[in-house]
């Protein structure tokens, strides 16, 4: 038994890795935070420990597929996939803390660490193959992220934005729990594997109780997501956190829901069955839902990070509706989406985060002009929106080609309708920015010291995939395409 | 590979343009402007080799010319591009506009010199990509690229209201062509996703007659339901009634050589989506709806005229008459008789030449005169007596007008005469009312003409100098064009009969 244990910890090591990088440097904050010096070798440790965790996570992709720890966890290529997306976020958002003015100085080591703390979370749910692991994988993530999004301790959205999130949060993870022992009480078992065979053999009553039991589950991890109707905590939260824990928030969470929610879905209803057809027909409206809510909210934002957070509701729900085909070809577009998806946002909030420091608030005014004085991140900012949009021959148009495509192949014609209607309203709102910038003169010609060599360097960079990927995405076509999700 | 093939060397030589432009410092405008303008030579000589290769009397692709290399293998993506007696004309006209667009922006364009002429390149990249790809993903990536530097070009270097009317364009065309996009996946998995789901040949023929599919429970016919899909996704852009309403705004706010492009090349874009894709590959829904179309395309010249007719502002006049004269290449495309079809695939053309003329014409004017209205909004004339200060623009003036008119010995007779033959027997009741539209036609030309150069000198008018030798150089292969090509169309006829025909001998057997 022991030694099951011990020797599951192999694949493991990733989580382990990521464990002791936050019990090291929480360690180092206590004890060195006095100076400002010590905090950039806490940045430095916290990259170089992402950098060896990604590694790890690489080295494992190609091993084969098993569940850990008696049944409870599994690893296999997709839950590292987005393992590996999760990371790069944390990534992200660790670069843009460090030069966000938005984190107070003082709370910058405490952001990276708390990061992590989420991370291990996300990664959890994406591994969870249990219920049990399932709920502390959700609870890991949230409970941290009520503490992230009031970062801003003295300001007053802040500490809204993290009570908003803390009560609900708390509220649909209830609702799951109860949702959770209905099933248990049916089935008997939290065992995903066992899990599925049981409902297999479950009669009409069963069935019919089995019904909203689903329906109260998918309440947490459909929290996690934003998707409607469990999305109204997530503009203000995304408004008011500071925007790196924003972007963190826009990537790693709703990721780890994503990568939750394939599993759930494809475990329990890949095989035909009345609670199949359910979960299809609410999973169709709910994505349609999600698309559609999150597009039309976003058109009446002054605040560019709230027009941001609706219209990450509205990629979850693109996301969402790859599931309802139940087979490969939606999983491999979701992954697929997810990495663009992953560039797309950082860039954004990067560019966002950088405008808003300079000006104090990030209304979509404070773009105007930005093409005559920082043409190339007018530029990316461009590139990003239209990949955004949907508009070939970048990522973005090819993740949700693939979306469409998975959709089609099953024909889900509606939902396809639905999805292209809702790429031309969100047309609207992404060149809102683009006219901005490229349109209407500056306002002022003072400089926006965010835009240094390095930070244009780095956001050209990210922003890089984004049309290299539009153009030859058949190689990460493949790794999508590896990420096989493993059912024991 | 013995390197590039032609139709690649035509394709990329603007993207060439585009770097090189890039490269160029900021200050050094001219420069830039040489090297867009030997860029555009360029591409125009290759567009004549182009056509000394082409065989005439090849109905299909030309063999010598198309290129298939593997893109994405594993969706079965290729970068195929070819060349037909369709699109051959339409290539000719884009290399030809583009180049005289460069010349007309040469004075023209005044703030941030370098990005338009880079746009403007990769614009006429684009454009090419549209005509020549015959894969249908590589084909929508091109029409949605498209959109990009037209937004641009409307938004940042046009009128008063530029944004509004880039925006409306950008979101019109966008709706559009993703409908195409669901309509371009279905077909790849109603064939199988196979090796030529995606080869806009290999779809030809009709093979979709009697699928059918699922739609909230009620059977639908496949090709009929996609049909309507790619249709509107075409009409927007050509464009046909109903959808017409960004036209207006996108051709009055945007400059001159970009309502050239405009009204010269991209309206001619949603036809040839007709000719190359809707109508090939549902023949069997084209037939059923032919009768619709023509009504629609009565609407459009009849409708167009009118609104022509009620303009006070010049630009938005002509912009109101090309919806009038797409609409007869729309009754010529319902017509599906050769004569019909001929007549609407040179009425493409020459459309293209002359109302290039026209808004050329008015860019010329505009550039005097800082305003286009031929009645002030305060009821005065605008311009007048304009005939008798500016003799040589009045020349060229009238000869554009006419071809436009349809004046026999001008080109625009030709074709139009072409459709109204084709269509005369399926549609008798049709061609007599858009006969009226052509009277219509004549009588806001020549109401704006004399408005515009008879009657009372205006004191303004008298400031105005006569054209410049630039602008008389490039208008002078538009005057020749729609000269020669009224009395000698045979030419551009010879190129398209062979394509052409097999197109209405497909649409004939069902």
């Amino acid at each position: 038994m022991y030694l099951n244990y011990l020797a599951s910890i192999s694949r493991y090591i990733p989580e382990l890795l990521l464990v002791m990088l936050m019990v090291g440097l929480i360690l180092i904050e206590t004890t060195y935070a006095n100076d400002d010096k010590n905090k950039r070798y806490i940045f430095i440790t916290a990259i170089s420990g992402l950098v060896v965790t990604f590694i790890s996570l690489l080295l494992n992709l190609d091993g084969k597929s098993e569940t850990i720890f008696n049944n409870s966890m599994v690893i296999d290529s997709f839950s590292t996939t987005m393992k590996m997306i999760m990371v790069l976020g944390t990534l992200g958002a660790y670069y843009l803390s460090t030069i966000s003015k938005e984190i107070y100085e003082s709370l910058k080591t405490e952001f990276i660490i708390m990061a992590i703390g989420i991370l291990i979370g996300g990664m959890i749910l994406a591994s969870a193959n249990n219920m049990l692991m399932m709920y502390i994988g959700i609870e890991t993530l949230s409970i941290i992220s009520y503490v992230m999004a009031a970062l801003k301790k003295n300001d007053e959205r802040s500490s809204e934005a993290g009570l908003k999130y803390a009560l609900y949060g708390g509220i649909s993870s209830g609702i799951m729990l109860f949702g959770m022992s209905h099933i248990f009480g049916v089935i008997g078992t939290i065992q995903f594997t066992g899990m599925a065979a049981n409902i297999a053999k479950l009669d009409h009553t069963q069935i019919l109780i089995m019904m909203p039991s689903f329906v109260l589950f998918f309440a947490g991890i459909g929290y996690k997501i934003a998707a409607v109707p469990f999305h109204m905590w997530s503009p203000d939260v995304y408004e008011g956190s500071p925007t790196p824990v924003t972007t963190f928030f826009a990537i790693v969470p709703k990721l780890a829901g994503i990568s939750a929610l394939v599993r759930v879905t494809m475990i329990f209803f890949s095989t035909a069955s009345p609670l199949s057809v359910m979960w299809v027909g609410l999973m169709m409206v709910i994505a349609a839902l999600t698309m559609t809510v999150g597009n039309v909210s976003a058109i009446g934002q002054k605040s560019v990070k709230r027009m941001l957070a609706y219209s990450s509701i509205s990629h979850a729900g693109i996301m969402i509706a790859g599931l309802v085909v139940l087979n490969k070809i939606g999983i491999q577009a979701i992954v697929f989406y997810s990495m663009i998806y992953l560039f797309m946002t950082l860039v954004a909030f990067y560019i966002t985060n950088i405008v808003q420091d300079k000006y104090g608030n990030d209304h979509f005014e404070r773009f105007q002009g930005l093409a005559y004085r920082y043409p190339y991140m007018a530029i990316m900012m461009s590139i990003v929106m239209f990949s955004l949009t949907g508009l070939p021959p970048l990522a973005g148009f090819v993740a949700k080609w693939n979306i469409i495509n998975s959709l089609l192949s099953s024909k889900f014609y509606t939902l396809a309708i639905v999805l292209v209607l809702n790429s031309v309203v969100s047309a609207y709102y992404y060149l809102k920015i683009v006219r901005l910038m490229t349109l209407k003169q500056p306002e002022s010609t003072e400089e926006i010291e965010g835009f240094g060599f390095l930070n244009q360097f780095i956001i050209v960079a990210m922003t890089a995939p984004v049309i290299i990927l539009g153009i030859f995405w058949d190689s990460v076509m493949n790794i999508a395409y590896n990420a096989k999700l493993f059912i024991p | 590979m013995h390197g590039l093939d032609l139709l690649s060397w035509i394709l990329w030589m603007p993207i060439i343009g585009v770097i090189g432009v890039l490269l160029i410092p900021k200050e050094q405008t001219t420069s830039m402007k040489w090297w867009a303008l030997i860029n555009t030579v360029i591409t125009f000589v290759l567009t004549i080799v182009l056509y000394s290769k082409f065989d005439q009397s090849v109905a299909g692709m030309q063999p010598g010319l198309s290129v298939n290399i593997p893109w994405i293998p594993q969706f079965h993506i290729n970068y195929a591009l070819g060349v037909d007696g369709i699109s051959l004309p339409m290539i000719l006209l884009t290399s030809l506009l583009f180049m005289l667009c460069i010349l007309s922006s040469w004075t023209q364009i005044k703030k941030s010199i370098k990005a338009y002429f880079a746009l403007l390149l990769l614009l006429q990249s684009t454009v090419f990509g549209v005509f020549m790809a015959m894969d249908f993903f590589l084909f929508y990536v091109y029409w949605e690229v498209m959109l990009l530097p037209m937004f641009f070009l409307i938004g940042v270097w046009g009128g008063e209201n530029r944004e509004y009317a880039a925006v409306k364009f950008f979101l019109y065309t966008f709706f559009g062509s993703l409908l195409m996009l669901v309509g371009i996946v279905a077909l790849y998995f109603a064939t199988g996703q196979s090796e030529t789901s995606f080869s806009i040949l290999a779809l030809q023929g009709g093979h979709f007659t009697d699928l059918t599919l699922k739609l909230f429970g009620a059977s639908v016919s496949f090709s009929k339901l996609f049909f309507i899909f790619m249709f509107i996704g075409f009409a927007i852009k050509v464009p046909v009634f109903p959808f017409h309403t960004w036209l207006p705004h996108a051709h009055v706010q945007a400059p001159t050589a970009i309502s050239v492009i405009l009204a010269g090349v991209l309206l001619k874009m949603g036809t040839y989506g007709f000719l190359r894709i809707a109508f090939p590959i549902f023949p069997d829904s084209a037939k059923y709806f032919a009768e619709a179309i023509a009504w629609l395309g009565l609407i459009n010249v009849i409708y167009g005229a009118l609104c022509a007719m009620a303009q006070t502002d010049v630009k938005k006049l002509i912009a109101y008459s090309s919806v009038s004269h797409m609409g007869f290449v729309m009754l010529g495309l319902a017509s599906m008789t050769v004569q019909g079809m001929n007549g609407a695939v040179l009425q493409m053309f020459n459309h293209g030449t002359s109302t290039a003329m026209m808004f050329f014409m008015i860019g010329i004017i505009y550039e005097r005169s800082h305003h286009r209205y031929i009645v002030r909004p305060d009821g005065s004339r605008g311009f007048g007596g304009l005939y008798t200060q500016l003799p040589v623009y009045s020349i060229i003036f009238i000869i554009g007008m006419f071809a436009s008119m349809g004046l026999p010995g001008m080109s625009g007779f030709i074709s139009e005469a072409l459709i109204f033959l084709g269509m005369y027997e399926k549609y008798t009741t049709i061609t007599v009312l858009a006969l009226f539209g052509l009277l219509i036609g004549a009588a806001y030309l020549l109401w704006m003409f004399k408005r515009m150069f008879f009657g009372e000198v205006n004191p303004e008018v008298k400031e105005y100098t006569d054209m410049t030798k630039l602008e008389v150089g490039y208008m002078i292969p538009l005057c020749i064009a729609v000269i020669v090509f009224g009395i000698f169309p045979s030419p551009i006829l010879n190129m398209m009969k062979a394509s052409v025909g097999q197109l209405v001998s497909l649409l004939a057997t069902f």
